[in-house]
């Protein structure tokens, strides 16, 4: 960050200015600093956590650098909250942006040889008519092994070896006690290999049509038999009729030649298949333009609405000759101060067709089709957000007023201009200049504003018979959540590509708004 | 501050009759009417939270039942805890979102440098990142970092502070950014001859004069956090840990039997810091600057 | 499943965790074998000699899971971390979670999550063995998927028709003949509510529309949900009408959500809801008398509710497997049952403990679901709720002709399946 100051500095900056306390500040705090990134990377190197490592290795250097030279000025006011968002928010975003070109989502959960585990794990079957029987744990030589009693024999095998009967070893109530060249292993031991204990196989027989000897308990044991064989060395599973599945890296299944897949497959990269899907999906045909243009009339009118009457407010009870008005102020942030999915609540209750307060307490009985009319629906969400919202602008309006300076209202007065006048060409044109990136981030944020449509109205009326559950108050993200979620499997990969596709939308038109705002920034 | 020099010029402050009613009184009247209409969807909540059983919002007869049974209740479970938790983590995280994004919204205003512009548009934007997904990797940071310093893992206060503080810059920075430039540069520049260094007149001078913009800030910083349950419920896993809106979140997600006259409680008395932190606060918010601060 | 707001939301909200694991190939669980600690769980557990097994429960249980937990470990010296997660997470979570190796060791969950459990490869098959039988019938094939079993049932519940005593005394035969006798009821409002809210109920509306011969899924020999939809055609068309029929005569309306109906019920404004188990705790505490029922035909055939049904699972990565299936060796048990049924307040999954169940209002309930199904686990469920609910509405609301709504749900539901 090379950073050319206004004017040339006139004094060394105080840290290397020994005679101020400033500098013994920064000296320990820098210290603080340099002992937790150290050990940060010492515990990163010891959990091989390399991309950790570099991360604060390149972190500490930088704040050494930016904290100890006489450059970088600019750059020791950023640096924490540059750390901060750099962590929590630029990797969310590249993690996201990850997920966008894999097939992950339901079905595609893990990795491959996960996969592979679970598919032999649920296809591993007792032998339907087959008795249980009570195992013992054995240890020869290093190697596992199981001992049952069948008809009063005692019979011992292990991976390699078949069951098969040993003589002089010793039962008691069907249970084997004692085998000669073995140890039998006591729980605790048992405990500590359990993965061994629960992935053997013994082979019943020598003919591997009569299944296998495993437990889940170690305590009985049954006989099991695999639907599925695998096959390491070509990368397929064959069932008992012969059907081949095969590995497809394409899409991350096993899948046989007439198109029937294992579950579950694993995840691969699918390129920019989640990024197309959004516009060659055919039943988003119909509804995608009147979703997009009711999205934007959603969050343009939710600015709008909110940060009016939060300026109102905001303007009319600067006055100090209004008695009571730091109670009345606190009273307008109540809807701000309450959680807000519990406000979803209530407004929904309250604009009930039938039951709700409006319509029976508020309208006498009116019966006005609050959420089942399109343009209702419409009206009383952007009703409720602005009863949501409003306290936000009212606070930040309150607060950028306080940076309009006195003598300019001051000087209108003199000029005979009345209250109205002063509200249009003072007031608010200062007021744009520091709001306006807020109302462009605002714009934003309803842009995406999930959690509002699916709370209140669950983005109903739906579209008739549409093809996909979307309705007239969808906006662009729940019609995301519509298309990626709601229509059986979840797919992340095709969300998070969406997503990116909205936020590069947003991101643009905002970046548009702020070159506007800059040009008023510049008038002023 | 002997008398109050009004920015709007209106400086008689003994109106009478009618020119009190169209400069002042319209608008006791309006606050009024927006004092019920903040406060009337909340009657449910109020009513429901002295009702000991029944429903939300199942039936228009509000205050049926009066009985402060579901606030002892309250005490009873967990909610003070949470509600201890709450304090810390917004308290942390306001304090922190406010010096850094002081911090930031000074070197933008003060300095020039490359990227100054460009960074600024690449701060609100990338907030812009939809929420829906934004916390897919946070859990999988939760964990990597719990490895690697302990306290900072899943189930910490300190974790979820610090990821609140992810987006200390943003918005905010701009609204103080914005509150800043009104500060006039002259200020600086006495400072400077006078000797100060940048720091000082960082911490010294600027943070002084700009007051108003760090209550605001700090209060809606304050106010995310303390609602905030997306994110916290993936870090705070245990209900011991938990703040109040993801506890109230867990009351509320239960789908045949949600303790409503719980939650309503809870929410009542969740909603109370809030109006008394904002009445503390206000003598920052409006009352710095009218006293003449910037008119250095 | 009733798909409360909140809880859909959670899933909107959080769409959880999602990638947790994808780019996650640095965070594979330490060497210490400590790293089986459940995410959630940032458990003290020493590497203890007994071990210790974490499950995730949501608030209705987890105080009997905390019993539980204290008895099992009296029994076996294994340590139970009950982990409270809401109800709308723990499925989501999980799913998300073990991929990472880190999630519990178990869940408790209802059945209807089997079908994306095994889709995405996170539980553990479970052997019952001989106890198998040992188990509702119902309530083993919930828990089952193509042949498999993956959960241990411990409960079932359904819903019913619910009668206020002081209101109504004897009930009619048919659906019909109820309303009629609803309507004469002094004082009443409705004749019987059932709730539906904007966005549908079909949950609490499949009793009526089984009566018509008409399941969302059919079934195979054995009794297996088959992907093929059961709700196609005449049958499920007739219940289309009749739905239109109850809505024009005002019996049924999308404004009566589950708060509505509850107090509606509550205020003595109805002599009937169909509900479940979860609200007559409510209703006889305040002090209405109540019996409950089968839910009688509309179309002729038996009314059979969607029976749900609470099962614990195991999680395929964990690391305590031998330990895990102890516990549910210990789920299993006439004992555990018998505790859970006592803090629970549920139908226990285990005959032996349900023939022992003496309460009056749960043997009704369990005579209302004597013909019930269980929900369906099989992935395509998951298409189903949102048009299905959805077409119902519309039929409500006279927005759409009822059989050619009906026609379109299909049409959609197996263009759904398809993509």
């Amino acid at each position: 960050m090379s950073s050319t100051p206004t004017q040339p500095p006139r004094r060394l900056s105080h840290a290397r200015d020994i005679s101020r306390p400033g500098f013994y500040i920064k000296l320990v705090l820098m210290m603080l600093v340099n002992a937790l990134g150290l050990y940060g990377i010492l515990a990163a190197y010891g959990q091989r956590e390399w991309g950790v490592l570099a991360f604060l290795v390149l972190a500490l250097i930088i704040a050494d650098y930016v904290y100890f030279s006489k450059r970088a000025i600019p750059g020791k006011y950023l640096y924490p909250g540059l750390l901060f968002l750099a962590v929590f928010q630029i990797y969310v975003m590249v993690n996201t942006a990850y997920v966008a070109f894999t097939n992950y989502g339901d079905g595609h959960n893990d990795s491959k040889p996960s996969a592979i585990t679970q598919i032999m794990k649920t296809s591993d079957r007792r032998v339907d008519g087959t008795p249980t029987y009570p195992v013992t744990v054995l240890d020869r030589d290093g190697e596992m092994a199981f001992a049952i009693v069948d008809d009063d024999r005692v019979l011992v095998g292990d991976a390699e070896e078949p069951l098969t009967e040993v003589g002089d070893a010793v039962a008691e109530d069907g249970r084997v006690t004692e085998v000669p060249g073995a140890t039998v292993l006591q729980l605790a031991e048992i405990q500590q290999r359990q993965n061994e204990v629960l992935g053997l196989r013994v082979s019943m027989t020598d003919d591997p049509d009569d299944g296998w000897l495993r437990t889940d308990n170690a305590a009985m044991a049954y006989v099991a038999k695999s639907l599925l064989q695998y096959d390491e060395a070509s990368d397929t599973f064959t069932d008992a009729e012969g059907t081949v599945y095969t590995a497809d890296p394409a899409q991350g299944l096993f899948v046989s030649d007439s198109g029937e897949a294992l579950t579950p497959g694993w995840r691969v990269l699918v390129g920019f298949d989640n990024f197309t899907r959004m516009f060659t999906d055919s039943r988003l045909a119909g509804p995608f333009v009147s979703i997009l243009s009711w999205t934007f009339a959603f969050s343009i009118l939710s600015v709008l609405t909110t940060f009016a009457l939060g300026l109102i407010l905001a303007v009319v009870f600067n006055d100090p000759r209004v008695k009571g008005r730091t109670i009345y102020r606190a009273l307008f942030i109540l809807p701000y101060a309450f959680p807000g999915f519990l406000a979803a609540l209530v407004w929904r209750g309250l604009l009930n067709q039938e039951f709700g307060f409006i319509n029976e307490v508020l309208l006498g009985g009116a019966n006005i089709p609050w959420f089942s009319s399109g343009i209702l629906a419409k009206l009383s969400i952007i009703g409720v957000n602005l009863w949501l919202g409003f306290p936000y602008m009212f606070l930040v309006a309150t607060g950028a007023l306080q940076a309009i300076p006195g003598e300019l209202a001051e000087a209108a007065v003199m000029d005979g201009a009345g209250p109205w006048r002063r509200f249009w060409s003072i007031t608010l044109p200062l007021l744009l200049v520091s709001v306006a990136p807020l109302l462009i981030a605002s714009f934003a944020f309803n842009f995406n504003n999930f959690s509002l449509i699916y709370m209140l109205t669950g983005g109903g009326p739906n579209y008739p018979g549409a093809p996909l559950p979307i309705g007239e108050t969808d906006i662009l993200i729940s019609m995301v959540y519509a298309m990626a979620f709601e229509s059986g499997t979840r797919q992340y990969g095709l969300a998070s590509a969406m997503s990116i596709i909205i936020f590069v939308v947003v991101g643009v038109i905002s970046w548009l708004g702020f070159r506007q705002t800059r040009k008023l920034e510049e008038i002023m | 501050m002997a008398r109050k020099i009004l920015a709007n010029g209106d400086n008689d402050t003994r109106l009478r009759g009618a020119k009190w009613w169209s400069q002042v009184g319209w608008k006791h009247v309006f606050a009024i009417l927006m004092i019920v209409y903040c406060v009337f969807p909340l009657l449910y909540v109020l009513s429901a939270s002295l009702n000991p059983g029944g429903t939300l919002t199942g039936s228009t007869r509000l205050f049926t039942t009066v009985s402060g049974v579901n606030f002892a209740d309250l005490m009873e479970t967990d909610f003070p805890r949470w509600m201890m938790n709450s304090f810390i983590v917004s308290t942390v995280t306001a304090v922190g979102t406010v010096v850094m994004g002081a911090a930031a919204a000074y070197a933008f205003s003060r300095f020039r440098f490359a990227g100054r512009r460009g960074g600024l548009t690449a701060l609100l934007i990338i907030q812009m990142f939809p929420q829906m997904l934004a916390f897919v990797a946070i859990f999988l940071l939760a964990l990597t970092l719990g490895e690697i310093f302990p306290g900072l893992g899943i189930g910490s206060n300190l974790q979820l502070i610090a990821i609140y503080l992810g987006g200390a810059l943003g918005s905010n920075t701009f609204l103080m950014y914005g509150f800043f430039n009104t500060v006039p540069a002259d200020i600086d520049e006495a400072a400077k001859i006078d000797g100060a260094t940048h720091a000082q007149i960082f911490w010294g001078i600027i943070m002084r004069l700009v007051t108003p913009i760090l209550a605001v800030v700090g209060l809606l910083s304050f106010v995310a956090s303390y609602g905030e349950f997306i994110l916290a419920r993936i870090v705070l896993a245990r209900p011991e840990n938990y703040t109040l809106a993801v506890g109230m979140y867990v009351w509320g997600s239960d789908e045949r039997n949600a303790p409503w006259s719980l939650f309503a409680a809870g929410a009542v008395v969740a909603a109370v810091p809030i109006i008394l932190l904002f009445m503390y606060l206000q003598k920052y918010i409006v009352g710095g600057l009218l006293a003449g601060g910037v008119k250095g | 499943m009733r798909k409360s707001f909140l809880a859909a939301a959670a899933v909107g909200l959080s769409l959880t965790l999602a990638a947790c694991g994808s780019g996650s190939s640095t965070s594979t669980p330490s060497a210490t074998g400590d790293a089986t600690t459940s995410a959630a769980a940032t458990t003290s557990s020493a590497p203890a000699a007994a071990g210790s097994l974490t499950v995730w429960a949501d608030e209705t249980r987890i105080d009997a899971f905390k019993t539980l937990g204290e008895t099992f470990s009296a029994e076996t010296g294994v340590a139970l971390d009950v982990v409270q997660k809401p109800s709308a997470d723990i499925k989501n979570d999980f799913i998300a979670q073990v991929p990472t190796g880190e999630g519990p060791d178990l869940i408790v969950t209802a059945h209807d999550a089997t079908g994306d459990l095994v889709k995405n490869g996170v539980v553990s098959p479970v052997e019952l063995g001989d106890k198998a039988e040992a188990f509702g019938d119902v309530a083993l094939r919930a828990v089952s998927l193509e042949g498999q079993v993956y959960g241990v049932p411990y409960a079932v519940e359904n819903i019913g028709l619910v009668r206020n005593n002081a209101l109504v005394q004897d009930t009619p035969a048919t659906f019909d003949e109820l309303i009629a006798q609803g309507k004469g009821v002094s004082g009443a409002e409705f004749p019987i509510v059932i709730q539906q809210g904007e966005n549908g109920d079909p949950y609490h509306l499949y009793p009526l529309q089984t009566s018509f011969g008409a399941p969302v899924f059919k079934s195979d020999a054995n009794g297996d949900y088959t992907a093929e939809l059961g709700m196609a055609g005449p049958e499920g068309e007739a219940f289309a009408q009749y739905l239109k029929k109850l809505a024009d005569e005002g019996v049924l309306s999308a404004s009566i959500g589950g708060d509505q109906a509850k107090q509606a019920f509550l205020d003595g404004k109805s002599p009937y809801i169909i509900t479940g188990p979860w609200w007559t705790g409510e209703f006889v505490d305040a002090g209405l008398d109540i019996s409950v029922l089968p839910v009688p035909s509309a179309g002729g055939q038996p009314a059979a509710p969607f029976v749900g049904v609470q099962a614990v699972f195991l999680s395929s990565k964990s690391e305590n497997q031998l330990l895990a299936q102890q516990f549910l060796d210990f789920m299993g048990t006439k004992e555990t049952q018998d505790t859970l049924f006592e803090m629970g307040g549920r139908m226990p999954a285990l005959n032996e403990s349900a023939d022992a169940v003496s309460d009056e209002i749960l043997a009704g309930f369990g005579e209302a679901g004597a013909e019930g199904q269980p929900m369906p686990a099989i992935p395509e469920m998951g298409a189903v709720w949102q048009y299905w609910g959805g077409a119902e509405v519309s039929i409500l609301t006279g927005k759409a002709e009822p059989v050619a709504a009906w026609q379109t749900l299909v049409t959609n539901l197996e263009a759904a399946f398809q993509a």
